[in-house]
């Protein structure tokens, strides 16, 4: 016969129980949770986020010839209910900027904030070694329709990650943070909404 | 007119001097690079080449038989840029640029990048300012603009805010580009990228992408020369490919153009400054002799030898406007100068001073008989109110333009290039049918026959050879008069 413990009392069997329910149904729910917000329905509830979502509409990753389409969660949010948790934590701080930072809904202040977010999502990118991007493309399939495309990705593109040479395929396009000139990038978005010179700045600022 | 076999001893003396000018000062040397191998072939740019030996392997076949590939120069030589630069981007880790400058090729290539600079092709942007209006944007449209006029004089190279250059103004090998870098010019006009092959740049064809057609119709002038006809025939004899090609020494088979405007001849530097041994300007309403003007700075423009000659040390306007301080200032006589000294390799002096008489003749015949009274004319009648200031609203612009732009260039860049089929049936004889056969009447609707008469009284100048409406006064049978009579 097996002696329980003493400690382990009805009372902590039920607690034991209780709590692995919870976990389980925690998890699970993370699980879901971390898929539905990665939706693109979900994410395009906020009015910024359908202005970033446009041009993704456009781009191959929305309509790709082989029918596989990635949602912005296949790219922006990691694989794996810890780190796509975490990943979904400190995306909090977007929620909250968007609840009590600038206007992002308007698209002249959206696009005036873009290249800063697109240097972070870059900057994010190389950090994990691009390992979104991997969920799909393995770089020992990729044979391109052209005849070189496969050479170059097994010699030249050895010791990269995609997110090198790989960027400005889906949003709008911002250059390199060590090229990009913000205030050439200010007069632009100034003369494609009819602002007055320097108005830019000063939306910025605010 | 003075021809050079009839110069006296202070003209001689003077076109001594003024050759040692031209030789030394004028025409700098086209030399070859001197910088030692040092200044080229950086470590990053090996990368490069991997990986566009694949992406794109016809522009690197094209590198791969270039010299600049012989000589250890690699992608990143000419296209490296600062991040600072206007037009540079990242690419697979390196900081480029797209357009590869004048002032980038000058950092190897100096006297040609300084010589261009200063050459009347970096000026093509500013010297159709004033047509452009008129021409692409009352008559036509921006597309126009983009896809002809500035493919050959080049525009404002646009960066946009996102880095991308605008593609309303690029691609654009237009010869006077005004590059992101603020340089004038684009070397890739006339030198095929990558390859950059000297023979490629030496034949015709490099010049007459743009030096054809309405504006400029020297492709088939030259096609119709005793001089094409020889390149044609020859053309394996042309040493095109030779380092050093001086005329008379590496080829005698043919010239090309780069022969006459812009090449070596024992005794003359070749100069990328193209246009200094012009003494007319063939492309106005009415043809002039010219100044070229040499500024402090050593950038040039010309002037007509109607005006006084500029003094040295004193301010006169540049083609951009603004005022600079003159150095020197060559005469058409002295350009006609150097220009013969072409010439005289192949062709006696009297030979080379005959055909610039008779060119001369072709320019006075066009200038008093077309281009000066047609201007006297069209000028009086905006004066008087009877056309309206606006361009091409009135049939009698139209033929004006094509009077003196289609027709009349044609004739005289077919007379200053020995092309007769240009000069005479392509040229002077459609001169003659549309002055006589649609200026003249269109005069007489616009401003009715009395002030018509008038005006051809007052401005034709050989009044004598013509009856009272302005035409030829002799009947020509050929033309209808006696028809069919034996």
């Amino acid at each position: 016969m097996i002696r329980i413990p003493e400690i382990i009392t009805r009372h902590v069997l039920i607690a034991l129980r209780l709590g692995g329910v919870t976990g389980m149904a925690f998890t699970l729910f993370l699980i879901e949770f971390d898929r539905l917000t990665g939706t693109e329905a979900f994410c395009t509830g906020c009015h910024s986020m359908e202005l970033v979502a446009v041009p993704y509409r456009e781009s191959a990753h929305y309509n790709p010839v082989s029918g596989v389409r990635a949602s912005c969660g296949d790219c922006h949010v990691s694989e794996g209910v810890f780190a796509a948790t975490w990943d979904h934590i400190r995306g909090g701080k977007d929620l909250f900027a968007q609840l009590f930072g600038p206007d992002y809904d308007d698209p002249a202040i959206n696009a005036l904030h873009l290249p800063e977010a697109a240097f972070a999502v870059r900057q994010w990118f190389r950090r994990s070694d691009s390992a979104t991007c991997k969920r799909c493309h393995t770089l020992d399939a990729i044979n391109g329709t052209r005849a070189d495309t496969l050479m170059i990705h097994q010699q030249d593109a050895r010791g990269g990650s995609c997110i090198d040479c790989h960027y400005n395929l889906v949003h709008r396009r911002v250059p390199d943070r060590k090229t990009f000139k913000r205030d050439k990038w200010n007069r632009m978005i100034e003369r494609e909404f009819d602002m007055a010179p320097g108005e830019a700045d000063k939306l910025l600022r605010q | 007119m003075v021809y050079p076999e009839n110069y006296n001893k202070p003209t001689r003396l003077l076109l001594l001097v003024s050759a040692i000018w031209f030789g030394t000062f004028g025409i700098a040397l086209a030399e070859k690079v001197t910088l030692s191998a040092d200044h080229w072939g950086v470590a990053e740019g090996k990368a490069c080449i991997d990986c566009h030996k694949k992406s794109s392997p016809g522009l690197f076949r094209q590198w791969e038989e270039s010299a600049h590939a012989e000589a250890g120069v690699n992608c990143l030589d000419c296209h490296q840029a600062v991040a600072a630069d206007d037009d540079a981007v990242e690419h697979e880790g390196a900081v480029i640029a797209t357009i590869v400058s004048p002032r980038d090729c000058g950092r190897c290539h100096t006297a040609e990048s300084k010589e261009m600079h200063n050459s009347v092709h970096s000026q093509a942007v500013a010297l159709i300012g004033n047509r452009i209006p008129a021409l692409a944007e009352s008559v036509s449209e921006k597309a126009l603009l983009q896809a002809g006029c500035t493919q050959c004089h080049g525009s404002v190279v646009e960066v946009r805010g996102d880095g991308t250059l605008s593609p309303e103004s690029w691609p654009n090998t237009g010869i006077g580009r005004i590059n992101p870098d603020g340089s004038r010019g684009s070397c890739s006009a006339c030198h095929g990228r990558h390859q950059f092959s000297k023979a490629q740049a030496r034949a015709p064809g490099a010049c007459t992408r743009c030096h054809s057609g309405a504006d400029s119709p020297d492709d088939e002038v030259y096609a119709g020369s005793k001089h094409g006809l020889l390149f044609t025939a020859n053309r394996h004899r042309m040493n095109l490919d030779s380092d050093r090609w001086v005329t008379g020494r590496d080829y005698s088979a043919a010239p090309t153009c780069v022969t006459c405007h812009m090449g070596a001849a024992p005794g003359l530097n070749a100069s990328h400054d193209v246009g200094m041994r012009e003494a007319w300007s063939l492309n106005g309403p009415v043809s002039e002799q010219q100044y070229l003007v040499i500024f402090e700075d050593g950038e040039r423009r010309e002037l007509p030898v109607a005006q006084p000659v500029p003094r040295r040390k004193s301010d006169l306007a540049k083609l951009d406007g603004s005022t600079a301080t003159v150095k020197a200032a060559a005469t058409p006589k002295q350009r006609r100068q150097a220009m013969s000294r072409v010439c005289v390799e192949c062709h006696s002096k009297g030979f080379t001073s005959g055909f610039m008489r008779q060119f001369d003749n072709a320019m006075d015949l066009y200038n008093e008989s077309f281009g000066k009274p047609a201007l006297s004319i069209m000028r009086a009648l905006y004066e008087k109110g009877l056309l309206t200031a606006t361009a091409f609203d009135e049939p009698l612009e139209f033929t004006y333009w094509k009077l003196w732009h289609d027709e009349g260039t044609r004739f005289r860049h077919g007379a200053a290039m020995a092309g007769p089929s240009q000069t005479g049936w392509q040229g002077l004889h459609r001169i003659a049918q549309l002055y006589y056969g649609s200026f003249l009447p269109q005069l007489r609707e616009v401003a009715g026959e009395e002030t018509a008469k008038s005006l051809i009284d007052k401005y034709t100048s050989d009044r004598e050879a013509r009856n009272d409406t302005g035409y030829p006064r002799a009947p020509i049978p050929l033309v209808g008069y006696g028809a069919g009579k034996p």
